[in-house]
């Protein structure tokens, strides 16, 4: 393929315009990858598409990759079946039946078709006519392709066939999860006793003799492989961590990163995940980072923003609009509270609330937050973005404002060790499911803790951790012997929502550009006469 | 002219004549009609009349304003209805771009439509996303759509039996209505515009 030195740099340019994250491809690649993702020519013009009935579609809704996905092996939505469109599923010979393909299966695969050509191929591609000679269906748009963008499309067609893939070998297919220094003992062993223990379960019904199975006819079976673990404890400073981390990869590769556990921040983690397209669950992250065009980090929510979110709807919802209302934030250096403060912040309209975030030293004693909390007099509300160890050394009494707000995934949920005069005063953002609502889809974690003898020392973290090890199994068994790692993240977004047990949450959905699974939740109350029980002001929300 | 084309006006009197419910028509997933567009096994799209009862929810529109549904439909003009996600990739922006062209096709006329387009994941369809998605598909002022609740849109779902367990199986259907408190033209499957705007024609001249 050739391009002139101008169309190539326009192509670039357009590209750094757009923030792509993929930029590691050399020139061509990537300009044929923005055609495949972004439907982007490399002229920097929107890809253009007809479909029947004079419909056209141009730029990103007409490309490749809504339908035939990032992996190119197609999907299912509603009764179409979207067949797969990686090169060796185009040009492998014709055979008899799938089973006799030497080719990972696919819903939507055809054996029984003439191989397809670059002729063929790019007459399907602008004409919509297969190999066969047949014309495709309505859902096929008719693409204006040139000759040289054509080219480029089928090449990059040819190199997302599915190869040999890191991690996964004959019999073992191995597993990563990650520990930045700064993680909470207790939440690290509680997560590290879970993922040990799911592993041995896994392997337990692994019969090392048997001979390895792949798919046959369309039969689900338990993939034979041992799933190994690999604990990736990072030290240093987070500027540090995506050397680490890379480092680890390439000495130890993995199929994915299933859980971790964080403290400050975990932006390091999800660049190296980014950047190396590797799919990463997160169940267990204070402060995920929010990039909806990211693809292959997932987590269950949007942890302490969402909070932030909570509260900003309340306040902006409940409060008299006549007067401006003085809200006092409270955090910890070197705590996720500062961003979920910024976030409170930024979500609350400047002319009805005036905010003051006001923290502690990262080392401060629990009487010097106290003070900064007893300043508080004269706001109208106070919101306390704090762990359990300062909520519980809170003065005896609350200081004189109408209301309190609290982050609930930081202070513990209903376990929060909060004084109780507070509770009388305080509303907490809940961004999980009720406790009497959630019972039944806890009891099941929590059973398995206790018949696996496995302390519950951080029970969200645990039953989350747990929710994962359950996703990513349940989505490996799906996938047959298909290992691609882009597959992967495609099948977990389809899956997600049949899930019945989902721990901590009423229901988990992803979907293309949808990173966080569970999208809501309650603000609560105490009461009760200790003020044990939890009562939610209203509904669940989404804000 | 196409195969699907020539199929057309065979499945729509077919369908009527043995009023195969929209269901029954479009449903037998099985493996041998696993329909990979090569395959070139899409059903012609099947035209059916129904009934149904516009349920009493309350629903966001994408303008934010807390809307009942009901309301919404009842205005006096005719309605033509979807059911549609923003991260839907295959179906609904071609269902979004159908109704794009009958707005564009109808001109001035498109004003006296209702068009309504309801999310079927509507936790995740905010307003502000549903008027993103809108603009990408140059809605005008006469085609709005809507979030709101789970429950909400489950309920809408259902009401219109649109409902298949899951977002991923939600069959392409366009719904049409001449004027409040008439039965319901339900088309399952894919018409272009042009037959869409004649059979919405067509169902004026009958009312």
């Amino acid at each position: 393929m050739r391009l002139s030195a101008q169309g190539l740099l326009r192509g670039f340019t357009l590209l750094l315009t757009f923030g792509f994250p993929e930029l590691t491809f050399a020139g061509d690649a990537a300009l044929s990858e923005a055609i495949y993702r972004h439907g982007v020519l490399p002229s920097g013009a929107p890809l253009v598409a007809d479909r029947e009935g004079g419909v056209r579609i141009e730029g990103v809704t007409g490309a490749c990759v809504n339908c035939h996905r990032r992996s190119g092996l197609g999907m299912k939505e509603g009764r179409q079946t979207i067949p797969p469109i990686a090169g060796s599923y185009l040009f492998h010979p014709r055979a008899g039946t799938a089973d006799d393909l030497d080719l990972p299966f696919v819903e939507g695969m055809r054996a029984d078709r003439d191989p397809y050509t670059d002729a063929t191929l790019a007459r399907a591609i602008r004409d919509g006519i297969g190999a066969d000679g047949k014309p495709f269906s309505y859902l096929m748009p008719r693409y204006q392709l040139g000759d040289t963008e054509m080219a480029s499309l089928i090449a990059y067609l040819k190199q997302l066939s599915p190869g040999a893939v890191p991690g996964v070998t004959e019999s073992v297919l191995h597993f990563a999860t990650i520990i930045t220094p700064d993680a909470d003992p207790l939440k690290r062993q509680g997560m590290l006793d879970v993922l040990e223990k799911f592993f041995i379960d896994k392997n337990h019904y692994v019969r090392a003799e048997s001979p390895r199975l792949r798919s046959s006819r369309r039969l689900m079976f338990k993939v034979n492989r041992h799933w190994e673990l690999h604990v990736w404890q990072l030290t240093g400073a987070p500027e540090t961590w995506e050397k680490q981390l890379q480092a680890k990869l390439a000495a130890e590769p993995v199929l994915a990163v299933i859980s971790g556990v964080g403290g400050r921040t975990w932006a390091p983690v999800h660049r190296f995940c980014e950047a190396e397209a590797l799919p990463c669950l997160f169940p267990n992250v204070d402060l995920p980072i929010v990039s909806e065009n990211d693809f292959d980090s997932l987590y269950l929510s949007k942890g302490v923003l969402l909070e932030a979110q909570l509260i900003a709807h309340e306040l902006t919802t409940q409060r008299d609009e006549s007067k401006v209302h003085r809200v006092l934030q409270v955090f910890r250096a070197a705590d996720v509270g500062e961003e979920a403060a910024g976030a409170l912040a930024a979500a609350l309209p400047d002319e009805r609330f005036a905010v003051v975030n006001r923290y502690v030293p990262a080392g401060a004693n629990t009487r010097e937050l106290a003070a900064a909390i007893r300043k508080a007099g004269g706001a109208d509300t106070l919101v306390l973005w704090l762990r359990p160890a300062d909520l519980a050394a809170l003065d005896p009494v609350p200081p004189d404002v109408a209301s309190v707000f609290m982050s609930g995934r930081m202070g513990g949920l209903e376990r929060s060790p909060l004084p109780a005069a507070w509770r009388t005063v305080t509303h907490m953002a809940y961004p999980v499911d009720l406790p009497e609502r959630r019972r039944v889809r806890l009891d099941y974690p929590l059973g398995w803790f206790r018949i696996r003898q496995i302390p519950v020392v951080a029970q969200e973290v645990q039953a989350d951790t747990y929710l994962v090890c359950g996703i990513v199994s349940d989505t490996i068994n799906h996938m047959v012997d298909t290992f691609v790692r882009d597959y992967l993240v495609e099948r977990v977004e389809e899956m997600l929502e049949h899930r019945v047990i989902t721990g901590y949450y009423p229901r988990l959905a992803l979907a293309p550009g949808q990173r966080f699974a569970s999208k809501g939740g309650y603000v609560v109350h105490f009461a009760g006469r200790t003020g044990a029980l939890l009562i939610a002001d209203g509904d669940w929300l989404v804000p | 002219m196409s195969f699907r084309r020539r199929m057309m006006p065979i499945a729509l009197f077919g369908a009527t004549l043995l009023a195969l419910g929209p269901c029954g028509a479009w449903g037998g997933n099985t493996t041998a009609d696993m329909s990979s567009h090569e395959q070139h096994k899409s059903r012609p799209p099947v035209t059916s009349t129904v009934p149904y009862v516009v349920p009493d929810v309350t629903l966001v529109r994408d303008d934010g304003r807390t809307v009942s549904l009901a309301e919404e439909m009842n205005d006096g003009r005719p309605v033509i209805l979807n059911f549609i996600f923003t991260s839907c990739g295959s179906i609904c922006p071609l269902m979004s771009g159908i109704f794009a062209q009958i707005q564009r096709k109808l001109g001035a006329e498109a004003d006296h439509i209702h068009l309504m387009s309801i999310s079927i994941d509507p936790e995740h369809d905010t307003p502000e996303r549903l008027t993103e998605y809108a603009r990408n598909f140059g809605a005008g002022p006469a085609w709005q759509h809507y979030t709101g609740t789970l429950d909400a849109s489950l309920a809408a779902q259902r009401a219109f039996d649109v409902y298949r367990g899951d977002r991923m199986s939600h069959p392409p259907v366009t719904l049409m209505r001449a004027a409040p408190g008439l039965p319901w033209r339900r088309i399952d499957g894919f018409l272009t515009p042009d037959e869409l705007i004649h059979e919405y024609r067509q169902l004026l001249a009958a009312n």
